[in-house]
């Protein structure tokens, strides 16, 4: 009877452990669950270090909007928390930066300092050079800012490479740091 | 040139400009109408500066874009340590090997002095007992093989010839139906298999000096390039456009060439089933732009130039399609017409855009810095290099593409009284590959009542069409 109780316990304790372990690494190997990305993480209050985001204004011009946040040191984590932090949207009376309910699919960084981020697509046709550029320099600017490694960021849309999004500007190829739509005033 | 300057500068940076390491290892005398110069030798390679200097060439080098310019009469060479390829006149080449950054400037091989250098100045270079003589002319190369291949299309041919081995090659329509193809340092020659089928090809046969092609009555050279990997120069015939009967005299930016009357080509942009841009009234873009480039051509064909629209109706044409007609004819310049729309209501005016090579130059250094590393030359794929060429190419005309811009937003703002939102860069996919002072206009936002009110009003679109048709005329009749 002693001998069956140990033996219970022992096996309680395992699976305890167990479950513990599984708890901790997060499912071992399975792959990282979409939604961890997808989600936008809501802003970052408290202590940390300043950063610059660039939403469009009513004028059709970027606008600077600082912010206190702490920023991870890996870059892919950094360029995923500016791109978060972008798609919250604007706290100033700016306009936000992506104009339809979009959503962070993925991103990485490849070896040459490319970032990729994918977007989840607009629901229907957007229109006017304005809108593209400015959904494109917002976070194209706002991600290459605070993020000195990269040198050129691409944007994709529900995980495909797209040639345009209003019929102007070219989207195939990584785009790189463009300071003329940010306002001067 | 500037912009292509600046491309050449961000290769050379990545490429070439690395510390000098080796020195001066003796010297080779290089003769010229009765002159001797002794250049020193870096490695196996000659500086090049004394031997530019021997003959009276400006050889110039801006410390900082990091490019050499050799200038002689009316010829201009251009090149930048680590690359390979040169721009001769205006056309790309690449050589077998880079010039390097030496103690005195510049150094290459002989072969590429000879090849990418003194052939496109006139001049060739033999090897002689004590070093080598400069000559003036050409030299009656080793043969080449050459197998021509052609491809009829609805109004176009589109002749391919590909080369055994790198050639510069030279074409030129000497008179109406023949067209010559020389290919420096080098006797072309007819591939035994190769068999042309075109109705708008008569002959192509092989004469002293390289190919001469005949080609069925009315038909011409339009344009022409050449690409590498495998070395091949494309030639694009099809129709001449009829020579006018009257221009007025006031009309002296009509250039004819030599290949014939170049057209200004209006691109309405949108179309078909790609309404761009709705005001609230439900003015759509791509009508809005057709007018308005219908209108602009009147006033254009008026003031004596030739113009062609990228699309007459309601069409679908493809970004690419646009850009590439205007390459196919030639054009003077390239106008893409647009309406903007804006999440803001209240933002309004012109702007017009030219191309901005950052992407692409920056994706053509990261290319070129991949292949530097690949091992071996060989690694080097044709449509890399070509994408190289390409964007160098398209450099070239950039700061062409800056002063269209300027003038044609310079009238926008002073004949309309329109908010300046300036001239601005930005790459769009409408001005990628345009081989000519290429520009984007934004005539007004539909997305503000008030203009979207006066952008529908058919004197309004007379105005703006006037405005721009100035622009155009003032940039083209400045010469540049």
């Amino acid at each position: 009877m002693k001998g069956r109780f140990v033996l219970v316990l022992l096996a309680l304790v395992a699976a305890a452990a167990l479950a513990w372990w599984a708890l901790r690494s997060g499912g071992g190997t399975a792959e990282r669950p979409r939604e961890a990305v997808a989600t936008p993480s809501a802003p970052t209050p408290g202590p940390g270090q300043r950063i610059m985001l660039l939403f469009p204004g009513t004028d059709g011009l970027l606008h600077p909007e600082l912010r206190q946040v702490a920023l991870p040191t890996d870059v892919d984590e950094r360029a995923m928390l500016i791109v978060n932090e972008l798609l919250a949207g604007p706290r100033s009376g700016l306009l936000p930066a992506v104009p339809w309910q979009a959503t962070l699919l993925d991103l990485f960084v490849d070896d040459s300092g490319i970032a990729y981020v994918d977007l989840s697509g607009p629901p229907a046709p957007l229109a006017g050079s304005n809108v593209e550029l400015m959904v494109a320099y917002s976070i194209v600017d706002s991600v290459l800012l605070n993020c000195p490694e990269l040198h050129s960021l691409q944007i994709l849309m529900n995980g495909h490479e797209i040639p345009t999004l209003t019929g102007h500007l070219d989207f195939s190829r990584p785009l790189v740091l463009n300071k003329r739509f940010i306002s001067k005033r | 040139m500037k912009r292509l300057t600046i491309v050449l500068a961000v290769l050379a940076v990545l490429l070439g400009l690395r510390p000098v390491a080796a020195q001066t290892t003796g010297t080779v005398s290089f003769r010229y109408a009765g002159h001797v110069v002794r250049a020193p030798l870096f490695g196996s390679r000659v500086e090049l500066v004394p031997v530019f200097a021997l003959l009276g060439a400006t050889a110039k080098f801006s410390p900082a874009m990091g490019t050499w310019g050799v200038q002689l009469d009316n010829h201009m060479i251009q090149f930048s340590p680590g690359l390979r390829v040169v721009l001769a006149d205006g056309k790309l080449a690449e050589g077998r090997e880079a010039p390097v950054a030496s103690p005195g400037g510049i150094a290459a091989s002989t072969d590429f002095l000879d090849s990418m250098i003194l052939s496109p100045l006139g001049f060739h270079l033999e090897r002689v007992a004590d070093g080598f003589r400069i000559t003036p002319g050409g030299r009656r190369g080793a043969p080449l093989t050459v197998r021509a291949t052609a491809a009829d299309f609805s109004t176009t041919t589109t002749l391919v010839l590909t080369m055994g081995r790198p050639a510069m090659a030279h074409v030129n329509e000497t008179r109406p139906g023949s067209v010559t193809i020389t290919m420096e340092d080098a006797s072309p020659q007819l591939d035994r298999a190769t068999v042309l089928r075109s109705r708008r090809i008569r002959g192509l046969e092989p004469t002293a000096d390289g190919l001469e092609l005949s080609l069925a009555p009315g038909i011409g050279l339009l344009s022409w390039h050449a690409l590498s990997d495998p070395p091949r120069v494309i030639l694009e015939l099809g129709p001449k456009a009829a020579p006018p009967t009257s221009a007025p005299q006031a009309a002296p930016a009509r250039r004819p060439t030599r290949k014939g009357v170049r057209p200004i080509v209006i691109d309405p942009g949108h179309g078909g089933k790609d309404s761009g841009a709705v005001s609230g009234s439900g003015l759509e873009e791509k009508n809005l732009t057709l007018a308005v480039a219908r209108r602009l051509a009147r006033v254009l064909r008026r003031m004596g130039f030739a113009v062609r629209l990228t699309r007459e109706d309601d069409e679908t044409r493809a970004l690419t399609d646009r850009t590439a007609l205007a390459n196919r004819l030639d054009a003077l310049a390239f106008v893409s017409l647009h309406a903007n729309a804006s999440r803001a209501a209240s933002v309004r005016g012109a702007e017009t855009y030219y191309m901005s090579l950052d992407s692409a130059s920056d994706a053509t250094a990261a290319a070129v810095a991949k292949l530097e590393n690949a091992a071996g030359s060989t690694a080097r794929s044709g449509s890399e290099l070509d994408m190289i060429l390409w964007d160098m190419a398209q450099a070239e005309v950039l700061n062409e593409s800056a002063q269209l811009a300027l003038s044609i937003q310079r009238r926008l703002n002073s004949l309309l009284n329109l908010p300046d939102r300036g001239v601005k860069q930005a790459p769009f996919v409408v001005l990628t590959g345009a081989t000519m002072p290429a520009v984007l206009v934004e005539v007004g936002f539909l997305s503000n009542p008030k203009e979207a009110r006066r952008l529908a009003d058919s004197a309004y679109q007379d105005q703006l069409a006037g405005a721009l048709a100035t622009g155009i005329a003032e940039f083209l009749r400045s010469g540049r």
